[in-house]
Parts: C-alpha cells; sequence; structure tokens
C-alpha cells in the first residue's frame, strides 16, 4: 500500500515542518548495534523517514533481548537480528533504504562515505572505539549508554572534539551482564534520536557534551569535553 | 577554589549532591583533591575511584577541565586555582 508522505507524517510535520522533513528525508545514518539502543533508534528514525539506514550486527534474538529490544518478539528467538530489524522497519516504512551489513566492528571495518551520522548503540568500548576511528572525518557520531537507571548520550564531530578513546580512557567493561530495563533503554534512545534529529536540521545539541540522565532522581546534567 | 562535580551512580551514593567546592593550595594534585573531598565527605567515595594502591579503578572516568586524567599525569596531575573535576562513571551498555 503506497500512502502519500503527506499523510504520512502529517502529525510529525505539525511539529517540525516541511523543511525539517526534507532534511530527515535526505539524511543517511549507520545504526551499529540492534540490541536495546538500536532497535529503538532504528524504528523511530524508519517511522520518522530517514532516507537510508545502514544497520551493523551479527547476533540473534535471545530471550534475554525480549524485555527492552522493541523490534523482537518469541517467534524471532534465534533468527539473526539483523535479518528481523530489516523485515520489520521494513513494513514500518517500505520507502525507505536499509541497508544490512552482518559484521563486528572491530578494526577493519568501514563506514560507506555516504554516511552522514554514525550512531553508536553498542554493548562494549573496545567496539565503540573502533567504530569511532572507523568514522569519517567531519561526520557526526552520536554515542549512547545504558547501566541500570543511568545512561547517557554524546554527539562528537570526528577530527575536531576528543577521539571517543581518550574520552572514556582507562574504562573497562564490566564483567558480566549489565543490569539495563525496558524503559530506561527506550528513554536514552529516544534522546539519541531527538539529537540525530537536531544534527540532520544542522544544529546539534549535545556536541562535545554529555547529557548525563539518571532515572532514579530524574535528573538531566551535562558534562562538558 | 576547585570545583569537584560527581555525575550518575556517584551522585546517588552522594545523596544527590551535584558538586563541591574545595580548597584550592599550590602543588595540589587529584589525588591530594580526592583525599581532601573524602576528608570532609562522610560516605565513602573514594574507595570507587582509587584502589588501597593507589591506582585508579577503571569504573570511573576523570575529567579534569574535560580532559582524561589517564592522558595527563593521572593522579598526579597539577591542578589550578579554578579548576573543574568530573567524576563520572558512564554506562557501558547498549
Amino acid at each position: 500500500m503506497s500512502v502519500p508522505d503527506s499523510e504520512r507524517f502529517s502529525r510529525q510535520l505539525l511539529v517540525w515542518g516541511e523543511e525539517k522533513q526534507r532534511q530527515i528525508a535526505g539524511s543517511t545514518l549507520l545504526i551499529a548495534g540492534l540490541g536495546g539502543l538500536g532497535a529503538t533508534v532504528s524504528q523511530i528514525m524508519a517511522r520518522a523517514g530517514v532516507a537510508t539506514l545502514h544497520l551493523v550486527d551479527d547476533g540473534a534474538v535471545a530471550w534475554s533481548d525480549l524485555h527492552r529490544q522493541s523490534l523482537y518478539g518469541e517467534c524471532d528467538v534465534g533468527r539473526k537480528k539483523l535479518q528481523v530489524a530489516e523485515e520489520r522497519l521494513k513494513a514500518i516504512n517500505s520507502g525507505i533504504d536499509i541497508i544490512a551489513h552482518e559484521s563486528r566492528i572491530d578494526r577493519g571495518f568501514c563506514i560507506p562515505p555516504e554516511v552522514n551520522s554514525v550512531v553508536d548503540c553498542l554493548d562494549n568500548f573496545v567496539s565503540r572505539f573502533d567504530l569511532h576511528e572507523a568514522t569519517p572525518t567531519g561526520r557526526f557520531f552520536v554515542h549512547g549508554g545504558i547501566e541500570g537507571e543511568q545512561g547517557q548520550v554524546l554527539t562528537l564531530m570526528k577530527g575536531t572534539s576528543q577521539p571517543l578513546d581518550e574520552i572514556f580512557g582507562g574504562y573497562l567493561q564490566p564483567k558480566g551482564p549489565i543490569p539495563v530495563s525496558a524503559d530506561n533503554v527506550i528513554i536514552i534512545a529516544g534522546l539519541m534520536c531527538n539529537e540525530l534529529f537536531h544534527i540532520m536540521c544542522g544544529a546539534p545539541k549535545l556536541l562535545d557534551r554529555f547529557l548525563v540522565v539518571d532515572l532514579s532522581s530524574f535528573t538531566f546534567s551535562f558534562l562538558e569535553v | 577554589m576547585l570545583r569537584l562535580q560527581f555525575y550518575g551512580l556517584l551522585r546517588l551514593m552522594l545523596s544527590g549532591k551535584e558538586a563541591l567546592d574545595l580548597p584550592w593550595q599550590e602543588g595540589d594534585t587529584v589525588g591530594r583533591i580526592l583525599e581532601k573531598f573524602q576528608a570532609v565527605e562522610t560516605i565513602p567515595l573514594t574507595h570507587k575511584l582509587i584502589s588501597e594502591q593507589g591506582i585508579l579503578h577503571a569504573g570511573t572516568i576523570i575529567l579534569l577541565n574535560r580532559r582524561n586524567i589517564l592522558h595527563l599525569d593521572k593522579l598526579d596531575t597539577p591542578v589550578r586555582d579554578g579548576d573543574v573535576l568530573a567524576l563520572f562513571p558512564p554506562g557501558a551498555g547498549g
């Protein structure tokens, strides 16, 4: 079924207008990681009408993912997240292009030059550092992280901002599963999307500035880097 | 004076305290400032940041005027009047 964009986007056009919609519709994102953050970020971006989504993941859906990873259901357990995500996102918006990369993020990872912004939805800092290293100069890099009732969002501009591995230097991944719940993941993912929309309009709000969210006390604070 | 800022779980441990101003003296270092902080704060916190052997734990990043002290001189990094020292345990998951 083909529906005119004016109908599909009628409610969000009331929020941000046609010019912003055109900017969103002209954007290409790379979303690394299709876990909690990536499942929600990719879904919001598909619904909003982002032109092209490059998705990167190499994992399969597990029962322990279902409480927070909003693209997947019981019938998907054992299937590749990348394949399920592509199906679901196409079902949400058949007008966008999805380019699937079944890959781990490591030193050899290459980011296509047409990508405007790179979205870090990964779950470990080693891969995050490699993703940032692979990001082309001049592109935005939006980082998100979550743990318990805390989370953070940060935007860097590759080449002018501090590198991610300098900011987080010395930080070691906690051993064992990271505590995380659906509400917190979806809030942080929503904030990442909000920042991505600002970036698409040329006005990031979190460039070189952490937004640190503490949901146990409902506080937001900023940390300059 | 020097401002110490707390984020995330550390702020929670300090009952919501966002920041603390501490007196600065010539020769102070990041490590010395953390000692001064613990001398005035009844809630034990610095053991979360530094081991008994004086080594930085890996769960919190410490930024001095936006720069990770790991890339400066770690706990021996000199501090100056007006500096801002931020303690931030980031979320690792995605």
